[in-house]
């Protein structure tokens, strides 16, 4: 009997799971539970009709930890520090929040005034500089004892190298308070630049008592099913067994965008594309990501609801605009898109229920790219009548019919993404023109081949299962788990005894925690004054400076041959891979067009087919102008673009 | 001008183009940059003019550098540049602000035709001068604060002057870093002519052209739509520097705001003359100041460009503090004076719009500059954050910069593997902010000991008057300056021994609305 790996996804509206055996793959869709997600999941499971006896592994993503953070909902926490440093977490680095709108704040530190504790010692960067003074250890934490908190994290200056005070101080914490949780900044980040470790080290307190509560039921009710107990998508991009996730709690807030970008690099190489854009439009955001050499990449930069969190995390880039972003007429008499979202309720206009100003959902359905009377979730009727009405009121205002207010919100909205796809790319040093475009979500499909014309990309990849893509890479990931730790010195100096040694040291202590891990050596390094790092390959160690060199090239333009070159943190990332099924895609049923309909493209109606996606087969050739309907999603082929299905499901469309 | 016009929608496309444009340049020179100035602390902006000069696009990362590049493209337009050439310049009385500021002005052109200009500014942490970092709190004429740049070609017709290039890096201090900073300005200012040429491409050059004079016109109408609303008047406000680091007297500034129908003047009439030492703003500063104030006001979704601005006359006496002669020292105006600027035009604009202006923050950005000799000599420079004003809205935010800054701080564990000194206190100041139905924000406790000899500058100011309350709100408290637990003056240059202390508290902002109400 062949093994079956299931992927869970929990998004806000629905909680998709993906089943995955010997290639082929079954979905199924159930609402979510945001109260309890556990309940979603375990309804996915039982809505899929999996024998439990089958299932080899369970991998889940979820937004509790990114929810929790998001909402400020977290545990209460105290926070104990080197006295003399109280606010670090308050004060941050002393940017403020906005530039001109001068009563906005940044969000509330996630500990307040009252429950930041001090103890009197100090380590500086070559050690000791005054030891860890008894008696404030003592009234700290008999302090904290009464604030009556569920965790702690003690984040003491230096600790990063020299972590003997905060080790003492923790153990003290742990003895007098048993029940309460206890995160250490040297255990959750020894990576030196106190503002950033402390405020990773206390949203890590801060999850870990509401994670643990939520793994912890989510794993009895797996086992009253007869399923395994779940694995955890990280933020890395790898799962992790629950009792090491809830160690981690910190590194899970990426969960739920982690398993789509995952999910993508896997569909995106099986066809033989590598190096991808990812494009998530749904709702009320979009989200992009860079995979280069088949791999998702990894940035250290991760500030989620403005907390930083310098773990390794995908590299997602979210831009507010999606299908339900609002247009409106500014007072300066432009068309503009987005900020605002018409949510889910009252959503655009098109779902009659209440919403009276066009989203570009309107725009998309006037347009004839989204079917009039299409069913979504089968509540909601997309109604054009209706989209077409507050086009036409919109239009009033800036002297436009329906039809030119349609187009201009589809290019204004295009305009916004374009940029903010440059801006990234030019950040990152990548040419967008280097890349296919790999479109899923909602929305994804239908704008795709306009912001590929705009970018100069000449290949764009619609995935048969575009609509659950999270929750295939959740099917796929391997077991990872990630060590970092410092080692401060110019590379010129570094002994290679002594650098193998520490590698060895970490990939020990993952031979412990993982069964028969595959490792992965990395090294963080500046030039030195730098104060940022790059993190290239470790092995071997005489290779180091000239591919440091290089990335420094790739990444910033330019290179330093002279200057020296400093190591700063030495990584390991373990995993214990998974093996990676291929999909394979049927022949086509018969006759693919359903109807052909009328749709606008650059102010001209064509009556042009449209395909029903679930007909085609490998093979199946699409010529634009075109439309193809996913099972949830739409892919609008312009005219100039054509291309066919693979053998694994992806539409592969190709600008002529 | 052009004779095209744009539909609303032609208008919104280019409008974010343009801006993109603008954007991408400004992460071309983040990327490209050598000094963590520009790099992490993003002490930098980025911007795009028409062929006359006017500024369509801009994205700056700073508030001080909002007013600041028209002058330096003008004097370059009077330089006879060529496509290809690339100008430089930092000389505050030709379009500069002060020295640290080098502004890179290359013309866009398109087969062979001049169309407007990219522009690029950036803080370089040192141009030469009396004392490292280029930030000396005493000196008295421009000559002491490092190389002077006229409009000079760094690059003529694609070609680099080395001549020039090699004058300017024998008068500074960390040569390689210059070059490499400057290196990347040129890249982000060739990236706006490449994009603009694919524009045209894809737009034509007609619409293209027609795009920036409607940016601009379109930013211009919303401004005019935002002070419509505000009722018609004159409001007055008067505010004090504390001495300009020669002499410890208060010296004012005073600002007179009338708005009329959709225009706004600005007036400095009566504000003190120039003084002898280095707190004088050339004109370009104190527009910034102006602009800034501005924008606290306007739509936060507003385009940046010469339209935004349109609507706003400002008159500055010559010769006074705010449009400084040559060859007075300006070193300090752009980063001190600058905020006391905006907060005096931002005191008056409340007389106009009471609910959208917050009672006064730190004002004062306690430039802190500390440089050794030993292992080579070694130069330390940091600006403090502080309280925030509290406003209708809630309390003011702690520990922040406000105004014309909004750079990083160093982290202490990053200062202290670099330098041979060590953080001792780097605490907010508890209750510093004024109190009131809303507290104003808390002031920062900054305490710092070194380890070997060194010397000392510090740019402070709000330490005898305290940022207001307003609505009844109490003052914030004032700044402190103390050298082993003794007071130091505002401004002050001074030797340090080793072991010493130097502690900056710095003032909390004011509160909003009376405590007991």
């Amino acid at each position: 009997m062949s093994e079956t790996r299931l992927g869970v996804d929990v998004g806000g509206t629905f909680t998709d799971l993906v089943a995955l055996s010997d290639g082929t793959l079954v979905t199924a869709k159930v609402p979510s539970t945001p109260r309890d997600q556990s309940e979603g999941v375990m309804n996915a499971v039982n809505t899929s009709e999996v024998e439990p006896e089958a299932v080899s592994a369970l991998a889940h993503g979820m937004t509790v930890a990114t929810n929790a953070l998001l909402e400020r909902r977290g545990a209460r926490i105290a926070l104990v520090t080197t006295e003399g440093f109280r606010d670090v977490l308050e004060i941050a680095r002393q940017n403020r929040a906005s530039l001109y709108d001068l009563a906005a704040d940044r969000p509330p530190p996630l500990v307040p005034r009252e429950l930041r504790f001090t103890v009197t010692e100090r380590m500086g960067p070559e050690g000791e500089i005054s030891p860890l003074d008894d008696e404030s250890l003592k009234a700290t934490v008999s302090a904290v004892e009464e604030a009556e908190v569920e965790a702690v994290a003690v984040c003491l200056l230096f600790a990063f190298a020299h972590p003997e005070h905060e080790k003492k101080v923790g153990e003290a914490l742990r003895e007098a308070l048993p029940n309460v949780h206890v995160s250490l900044s040297n255990e959750v980040l020894p990576e030196f630049r106190e503002y950033e470790r402390f405020s990773t080290t206390a949203a890590d307190a801060y999850l870990a008592p509401r994670l643990a509560a939520y793994l912890k039921n989510l794993a009895g009710k797996a086992e009253e099913s007869g399923v395994p107990a779940p694995l955890i998508m990280q933020s890395s991009g790898g799962v992790a067994r629950i009792d090491d996730a809830i160690e981690d709690a910190a590194g899970c807030v990426l969960s739920g965008p982690a398993g789509g970008v995952v999910g993508a690099a896997y569909v995106g190489a099986l066809g033989g594309y590598e190096d991808l854009l990812t494009f998530d439009m749904g709702g009320t955001s979009t989200d992009v990501a860079p995979i280069i050499g088949g791999e998702a990449q990894t940035t250290t930069e991760t500030v989620v609801a403005g907390v930083p969190i310098k773990l390794p995390m995908v590299d997602v880039h979210t831009v507010s605009a999606g299908g339900g972003s609002i247009a409106w007429a500014d007072a300066g008499g432009a068309l503009r898109v987005g900020p605002h979202s018409a949510g889910a309720e009252p959503g655009p206009a098109a779902y009659g229920m209440g919403g009276e100003e066009p989203a570009v959902t309107d725009a998309n359905l006037f347009l004839g790219y989204l079917r009039d009377g299409a069913e979504l979730g089968g509540e909601v009727v997309l109604r054009r009548d209706l989209s077409e009405n507050a086009l036409n009121s919109l239009g009033e205002k800036l002297g436009l019919d329906a039809q030119e207010t349609a187009l201009g919100i589809v290019r204004v909205a295009n305009a916004e993404m374009v940029r903010a796809l440059r801006v990234i790319s030019v950040e990152r040093g990548l040419d967008p023109r280097e890349f296919a475009l790999l479109a899923f979500g909602g929305a994804g499909g239908m704008h795709a081949c306009s912001l590929a014309e705009e970018l100069g990309i000449e290949t764009v990849l619609v995935p048969r299962a575009g609509g659950v893509l999270s929750a295939l890479g959740l099917a796929i990931s391997d077991l990872r788990h990630d060590y970092v730790r410092p080692y401060l010195a110019p590379l010129a100096e570094v002994d290679a005894g002594e650098f193998e040694e520490r590698f060895e040291g970490m990939e020990n202590i993952a031979s412990d925690e993982l069964e028969g891990p595959e490792f992965t050596r990395r090294a963080d390094l500046r030039y030195r004054g730098q104060s940022f790092e790059l993190t290239v390959e470790a092995e071997p160690l005489e290779k180091l400076e000239e591919r440091f060199h290089a990335a420094h090239e790739q990444r910033y333009g330019y290179r330093m041959d002279d200057e020296p070159v400093e190591l700063v943190n030495l990584r390991l990332i373990a995993t214990v891979p998974v093996e990676k099924p291929g999909l394979d895609e049927p022949a086509a049923e018969g006759e693919a067009v359903s109807e052909r309909r009328e749709a606008n493209f650059d102010g001209e109606w064509l009556e042009v087919p449209v395909y029903d996606r679930e007909r085609m087969g490998e093979g199946s050739e699409v010529e634009g102008p075109a439309i193809v309907e996913f099972k949830e999603s739409t892919c609008v082929v312009r005219p100039g673009w054509s291309g066919s299905v693979d053998g694994v499901g992806t539409l592969v469309l190709e600008k002529e | 001008m052009s004779e095209t016009r744009l539909d609303p929608v032609t208008l919104s496309v280019l409008a974010s183009a343009l801006a993109g444009i603008a954007e991408e340049m400004g992460a071309v020179l983040i990327r490209g940059s050598y000094s963590s100035n520009i790099k992490e602390r993003r002490d930098c902006s980025t911007a795009l003019f028409d062929e006359r000069g006017k500024m369509v696009a801009q994205a700056e990362h700073i508030p001080v550098h909002l007013g600041a590049m028209p002058e330096a493209v003008a004097a370059i337009m009077r330089s006879d540049p060529e496509p290809g050439d690339v100008f430089a310049i930092n000389d505050p009385y030709s379009g500069g602000t002060h020295l640290p500021d080098i502004t890179l002005v290359s013309p866009v052109a398109y087969e062979g035709e001049i169309l407007g200009y990219a522009v690029t500014r950036a803080h370089h942490s040192d141009v030469g001068g009396m004392r490292p970092g280029s930030m000396p709190s005493d000196s008295r004429e421009i000559f002491q604060e490092g190389v002077i740049i006229p409009p000079v070609r760094l690059v003529r017709g694609g070609e680099y002057v080395d001549d020039v290039l090699d004058l300017l890096l024998a008068n500074v201090r960390t040569p390689d870093l210059r070059r490499g900073d400057l290196r990347a300005q040129i890249a982000a200012n060739n990236i706006a002519e490449e994009r603009i040429g694919e524009l045209i491409e894809r737009r034509s050059k007609d619409v293209v052209l027609a795009a920036f004079d409607e940016v601009v016109s379109y930013a211009e109408r919303r401004t005019r739509e935002a002070l419509r609303e505000l009722p018609d008047g004159e409001h007055e406000a008067e505010d004090f520097m504390e001495g300009d680091g020669i002499t410890d007297d208060d010296i004012p500034i005073k600002a007179t705001v009338t708005i009329h129908d959709d225009s706004m003047t600005i007036d400095f009439a009566g504000t003190a003359d120039q003084v002898r030492g280095n707190i004088n703003c050339p004109l370009p500063v104190t527009r910034s100041a102006c602009y800034f104030a501005l924008r606290v006001l306007l739509p936060k979704d507003i385009l940046a460009n010469a339209g935004t601005y349109a609507p706003l006359e400002i008159k500055a006496p010559e010769g006074s503090l705010v449009n400084a002669r040559y060859p007075a020292a300006v070193v300090a105006g752009n980063v001190e004076t600058s905020n006391r600027i905006a907060d005096t035009v931002l005191a008056a604009l409340s007389g106009f719009a009471p609910e959208d202006v917050p009672a006064q923050g730190q004002g004062t950005m306690n430039n802190t500059i500390i440089g050794g000799s030993g292992n080579g000599g070694w130069t330390y420079y940091e600006t403090i954050g502080g309280g925030q004003g509290a406003s209708s809205k809630g309390p003011g935010p702690s520990g922040v910069h406000i105004g014309m800054s909004n750079t990083l701080n160093t982290p202490v564990e990053a200062f202290e593997l670099e330098y041979p000194m060590r953080v001792e206190r780097y605490e907010l100041r508890y209750g510093s902010g004024g109190k009131g139905e809303h507290h104003g924000g808390d002031g920062i406790e900054r305490s710092v000991k070194v380890l070997e000899p060194a010397t000392l500058s510090l740019l402070t100011d709000r330490r005898r008057h305290p940022p207001r309350g307003v609505e009844g709100g109490e003052p914030g408290k004032v700044g402190e300056n103390l050298l082993n637990g003794e007071e130091l003056p505002a401004k002050v240059g001074q030797d340090l021994e080793e072991g010493d202390v130097v502690t900056v508290r710095t003032p909390g902002g004011g509160g909003y609305g009376s405590a007991g109400g």
